[in-house]
């Protein structure tokens, strides 16, 4: 409501309309006035009305047909309802249908007056609502630009100047030097993984993946998963080794996020993994389902995190090592995986490792042999058609 | 030796233009930096380049990409090869809905993440030459 608010009345009496016309004289609203519904309905779309008064017994489109059809085209302009005295009950179930309130015939200007201020009252809070809600969504949508931009433009300008420093210092720096360019680097780098992580977390859109859903082989998720955490498994000696029977299961899903949720969950087997030590990942198709195991034989989780750790911004304790998440990686993974219809569990003994499972809805048949083909009913963890990934 | 390749940096953040023109001069390329896309566009109008370095958001939004619509656009500038280096990804696929995580905005482009390593990015910047150097001998 830019100024003054705008009010459509809306009765077959003309006497009606006079007399409520002439009680809000003076006052600073804008009015309009319909002998019928018809009439009414047209000056709902030209006069854009922020409140109608709409007598419920009329001739042609009834009050309550018009009130329905001012819904269909506007459902935040305010409605009153008047109404003889005989009528109350159906001022009740206009009210009930949405109307905001009713005036019951015969009734004196103040109350008149007093109804409709309210009721503009009303349709301000109601505009203020839709502003803000809108902000809000506005707010979530841009802020993964917002923090992309504002965050990572500086720390991107820091880090590739540290990447130049390095080469050009290579000669004359001494090791120590070298050493805390390297660390410097290092820190950064994680600082701008660190809000990528955050980032996805607010922002993923959960509709946005279901329309970009196609048949997915599995294995194409789960070897780019792989394939992106096998820097940090190379570092720490860990072998990561996947078993996906052929031909793999297919799924109804958006590849990307398919892939970026096992990367949080292979990625969170390998950072807890001892040095040297294995993960496995494992895909099976059953009973028309497809289940991703991801094993490790490292640190567990202590029974009293695990129901907490796909909470946003929970993290353990950091271990022997240090090692301490975002505290979004699994959270986001579970956000991913729900919205292909899927679930992900875990069973962990503390200080034997951890076995992660993403269940998701196999696709349709998948060819002949049954779903999952020649693997169907494998022992899940002992992989035996080994895909040697190291 | 033959004159060194030149190229054009078109990115609004002076900080991060110092530590990749660094690494270009290191490697003997003769760069030249332009900090927003008008100035680019004169850059490019003014002389010859053999690649242009272009951010994507740029001033107020998605100038850059304003920018490379413009040089497809551009009969004498149509075959420069380009070389997006942008800081988000996931953006390029908001700003083309439907589309590819790697819209070619130009013919010839590649995309890199900011910051980019050394090595990748003298490795894209070398590639990109050669077959643009390949294509003109084709021709």
């Amino acid at each position: 409501m830019t100024d003054t608010a705008r009010i459509l009345i809306v009765d077959d009496e003309e006497i009606v309309l006079d007399s409520c016309t002439e009680i809000l004289r003076g006052e600073a609203y804008q009015l309009a006035t319909a002998a019928d519904g018809q009439r009414g309905l047209a000056l709902v779309r030209e006069f854009h009305p922020d409140l109608v008064v709409v007598d419920l017994k009329m001739p042609g489109i009834s009050g309550f047909e018009l009130l329905e059809r001012i819904r269909d085209a506007d459902p935040t302009i305010v409605a009153i309802v008047i109404t003889g005295y005989a009528t109350v009950s159906s001022a009740v179930e206009a009210m009930k249908r949405g109307a905001y309130d009713f005036l019951p015939k015969p009734f004196t200007p103040d109350e008149f007056r007093l109804i409709i201020r309210r009721a503009v009252e009303k349709r301000s809070l109601v505009l203020e609502t839709i502003a803000l809600r809108r902000e809000r969504e506005l707010l979530r949508e841009h802020f993964a630009a917002i923090v992309s931009h504002e965050l990572k433009a500086p720390l991107a300008a820091v880090q590739q100047n540290l990447f130049a420093l390095e080469r050009e210092l290579v000669s004359v720096a001494s090791e120590d030097q070298r050493g805390r360019l390297a660390r410097a680097k290092t820190r950064v780098g994680d600082l701008l993984q660190l809000i990528d992580t955050w980032r996805r977390g607010v922002s993923i859109d959960i509709d946005a993946i279901k329309t970009q859903c196609a048949a997915v082989s599995l294995r194409v998720p789960i070897e780019k998963a792989v394939e992106s955490v096998l820097v940090h498994a190379t570092r720490k000696a860990v072998e990561v080794v996947t078993a996906v029977p052929d031909p793999a299961p297919l799924v109804w899903g958006d590849q990307g996020t398919l892939a970026e949720a096992l990367v949080n969950v292979i990625g969170n087997a390998v950072k807890y993994s001892r040095v040297g030590g294995r993960v496995d990942v494992t895909a099976e198709a059953l009973d028309g389902e497809v289940r991703i195991a991801v094993a490790d034989a490292g640190v567990g989780i202590a029974p009293e995190d695990l129901p907490l750790i796909f909470d946003a911004f929970y993290t353990v304790q950091p271990g022997a090592a240090g090692e301490r998440g975002s505290g979004l990686g699994l959270a986001v993974s579970r956000r991913i995986v729900e919205a292909h219809g899927g679930s992900i569990t875990v069973r962990s003994t503390p200080g034997k490792g951890s076995t992660f499972v993403i269940t998701l809805p196999a696709l349709g048949d998948d060819g002949p042999g049954g779903p999952g083909g020649p693997r169907h009913g494998a022992e899940p963890l002992a992989a035996s058609a080994k895909e040697g990934r190291t | 030796m033959t004159e060194p390749k030149r190229l054009l940096i078109v990115d609004d953040d002076p900080d991060f233009v110092a530590g990749i023109k660094a690494i270009l001069d290191a490697a003997e390329y003769a760069t030249d930096v332009a900090y927003n896309p008008k100035d680019g566009f004169a850059a490019l109008k003014a002389r010859r380049y053999d690649l242009l370095l272009l951010d994507i958001m740029m001033g107020r939004g998605a100038e850059g990409v304003m920018m490379a619509r413009k040089i497809r656009k551009d009969p004498a500038l149509r075959d420069l090869p380009v070389l997006i280096i942008t800081g988000i990804r996931e953006q390029i696929a908001f700003l083309f809905p439907g589309q590819a995580v790697h819209p070619h905005f130009v013919p010839l482009d590649e995309l890199l993440e900011k910051p980019v390593e050394p090595e990748l990015l003298l490795e894209k910047v070398g590639a990109l030459l050669q077959a643009a150097e390949a294509r003109r001998q084709k021709v």
